[in-house]
């Protein structure tokens, strides 16, 4: 059934690209006449990215970014209309203007970037591919787990990746193959399995909400990269410009200590000339890219900095207490990074 | 059923003299019976201990007195039953989704009533059940806020998209049957080669063309919502099922009766609504039964194209860090939703057949 969607789905975008990208450069405009941004979210819940509360409200740190988007141009994070897609449905819907950006734990891959006709802004979140254990294995890496079974979501990109690494390793590792994320974790923790292999949010999060997390560990290796990008149609730059540069502003103001709670302080005395230009005590922040110049202090104060967003998200404010790694910043031995405002 | 007799009547067997001849007649007998009855009460134990005995009720148990107990932990269902029942629903007007779904289940009640068997006033009954339930859950009018058919979910969109497509398909599949059963052979063969069209596709491949590959090739205003799109999609793929299973119903119908009626000078209208057509879907009952159960289950598809039904808001209930471990519960109260409505769906069916029946006597 995969198979015959992402067929679908690839021959769709083949033929559309084209179609859509002249009336691509008009998505400003078009979601500023409909008052509200359009931003996926998830047929049922994918943890910590996108998540119902039980009062049927959205949550997560991809839903926060969509917030942060809709906040940068409306200046009011609830002019958001979450619409729930499945993964098949993201490069139709968003050619089609069903949406106006994907931000769904989607990587920048190369068919997307030049077959589908799409274009990624930087990298928010870098997903790493890795490896959790049973911790009475007593296992430091994936070299010592010789001969073990390694379960892992069938279908995906893991298999191959943990099949390239084990060949690297020179060791030999049964794979036991699911594709239901519930029976797959299940089948780990029953013991079915020595180790489970996942993309890492998805691991660190299964281990934080089983029954004994102290149980299992994380190994060190890293079995594959993948830089989670927002996406938007090909042709239209400004609006690309839009996505990067609030992310950019997320960043920065992380970077520069801006929080949700001091950044009335900042905008009254701004530390650095930056700083002033960003929340708009100087001006010509916005009018480039087409928003009020007070657009990026809307989502400072509105929606928080990076680190506010994620902590809550994912951190340590929120119950999977996942650490930043990679996606620290670049101070604090991440790879994020905010372009200069000058 | 009544037993034949065809020999000297036995005396009346006690119930438990009953049980040892069916089930105690011999030694390998008695070994079979005792392990499928063991077998039974292991099985219905087990679910009792583990769903009941040992189960956790409270709203305010989390994982930590589930796992504590050690049995099932509905506390998830205690929890979340709103985000199954009415997905994304706004949460203050969640009392119109389910006055909406009462409203559905009671059209479907009344529709039980032979009183109500005439054309006419089944038709009424539907109309109005389906408006009141089209009413509550848009809103948009006497003072109820618009709630958009992107927000509506779970069982309320289930039933919806359960019932339009049974409404629209099913004239649909009346007409696509006497078209394929025309006399002039271009319009037989035309409507013929549309139903094996459409059956020879995937039901997700339609719904993934309506929601999805259609907003390209269409213009805006033939669209409309993608929610009708879809219903019109599996309206479709439920029609060419049904009709074929109409037609099927209509060859059981003897040629000779329509003859009569033609030379008795019976217009069409008639001959289809009086004459053939109730005798035919007397004829398929059980297969259309069959059609409706699975239709229903098909209403999870819709999945792929992003709505929020029964299943995905199921999803979207244990999908949060405090509930995870306890989807087998969550699935377990969704399968009990399903098991109700189409289980009182073939008890329905067995009804009608058990009434139809009477007549053939």
């Amino acid at each position: 059934m995969t198979s015959i969607l992402k067929t679908a789905v690839l021959a769709g975008g083949f033929v559309l690209s084209a179609v859509s990208a002249q009336a691509a450069s008009e998505t400003l405009k078009t979601v500023q006449e409909r008052g509200a941004l359009n931003c996926p979210g998830h047929t049922g819940s994918y943890l910590g990215f996108a998540e119902v509360d039980d009062k049927g409200n959205w949550k997560g740190l991809d839903v926060d970014l969509c917030r942060a988007v809709a906040t940068a141009i409306f200046g009011d994070p609830s002019a958001l209309k979450i619409i729930p897609l499945s993964w098949a449905q993201r490069w139709p819907s968003l050619q089609s203007g069903d949406v106006d950006i994907i931000i769904k734990a989607s990587g920048g891959t190369l068919s997307r970037d030049t077959e589908l006709g799409l274009q990624f802004s930087n990298s928010y979140y870098l997903g790493t591919t890795k490896v959790m254990a049973h911790k009475e294995l007593g296992l430091t890496s994936l070299a010592d787990a010789d001969g073990g079974t390694i379960c892992i979501p069938a279908g995906a990109s893991q298999e191959r990746q943990v099949a390239s690494y084990a060949e690297r390793l020179g060791i030999t590792l049964e794979t036991v193959a699911i594709e239901k994320t519930e029976e797959l974790e299940d089948a780990y923790f029953s013991g079915r399995c020595d180790l489970y292999a996942q993309w890492g949010p998805v691991l660190a999060i299964a281990r934080s909400v089983s029954e004994n997390p102290d149980e299992h560990v994380l190994l060190d290796d890293v079995l594959a990269v993948e830089p989670e990008v927002m996406i938007v149609r090909q042709g239209d730059d400004e609006w690309l410009d839009i996505a990067n540069w609030t992310l950019s502003v997320l960043l920065f103001a992380e970077q520069e200590g801006v929080t949700s709670e001091n950044v009335d302080e900042m905008k009254a005395n701004p530390p650095s000339n930056e700083v002033a230009k960003m929340l708009g005590a100087t001006p010509g922040m916005g009018t480039p890219l087409g928003l009020p110049d007070d657009w990026a202090y809307n989502v400072i104060k509105k929606v928080g900095n990076y680190s506010e967003i994620f902590e809550r998200s994912l951190g340590q404010d929120s119950p999977y207490k996942m650490p930043r790694e990679l996606t620290a910043l670049w101070n604090q031995g991440g790879v994020l990074f905010p372009f200069v405002i000058d | 059923m009544t037993a034949i007799d065809t020999g000297p009547v036995p005396l009346r067997a006690t119930p438990l003299g009953r049980i040892r001849k069916d089930y105690f007649s011999s030694p390998l007998s008695t070994a079979v019976s005792l392990l499928c009855f063991g077998l039974l009460l292991w099985i219905g134990w087990v679910l009792l201990d583990w769903g009941v005995l040992r189960a956790t009720f409270s709203a305010e148990a989390r994982q930590a007195e589930c796992r504590a107990a050690g049995g099932a932990c509905w506390s998830v269902i205690a929890n979340r039953w709103r985000l199954i029942l009415f997905g994304l629903y706004p949460y203050e007007e969640q009392w119109r989704s389910a006055l909406a779904c009462i409203a559905v289940i009671a059209t479907m009640v009344l529709s039980c009533i032979p009183f109500l068997w005439t054309g006419k006033r089944i038709a009424s009954v539907w109309a109005l059940g389906f408006a009141t339930f089209y009413l509550l859950m848009k809103g948009g009018l006497l003072g109820l806020p618009l709630v958009r058919e992107e927000q509506w979910g779970g069982l309320a969109l289930t039933l919806f998209i359960f019932t339009a497509t049974a409404i629209i398909g099913m004239p649909l599949a009346i007409a696509f049957a006497l078209l394929r059963n025309s006399t002039l052979p271009w319009i037989a063969r035309t409507t013929g080669a549309v139903i094996d069209a459409v059956r020879s596709l995937p039901l997700i491949s339609i719904l993934f063309t309506c929601a999805i590959v259609l907003p390209f090739v269409l213009p805006d205003f033939v669209l409309q919502e993608k929610l009708y799109r879809v219903i019109a999609g599996s309206a479709l793929f439920f029609a060419a099922y049904q009709a074929e299973i109409i037609r099927g119903g209509m060859q059981g119908v003897a040629k000779g009766q329509d003859e009569a009626a033609m030379s008795l000078g019976i217009p069409y209208r008639h001959r289809v609504a009086r004459i053939l057509l109730p005798q035919a879907f007397r004829n398929a009952l059980p297969a259309t039964i069959n059609q409706f159960v699975i239709t229903f289950m098909e209403t999870s598809l819709v999945v792929v194209v992003g709505f929020f039904e029964l299943l995905s808001s199921a999803n979207a209930a244990f999908g949060t860090s405090e509930w995870t471990f306890a989807f087998v519960e969550v699935y377990v109260f969704v399968a009990f939703l399903y098991f109700i409505f189409v289980f009182g769906l073939s008890r329905y069916g067995a009804f009608l057949e058990r009434r139809m029946a009477t007549g053939q006597r």
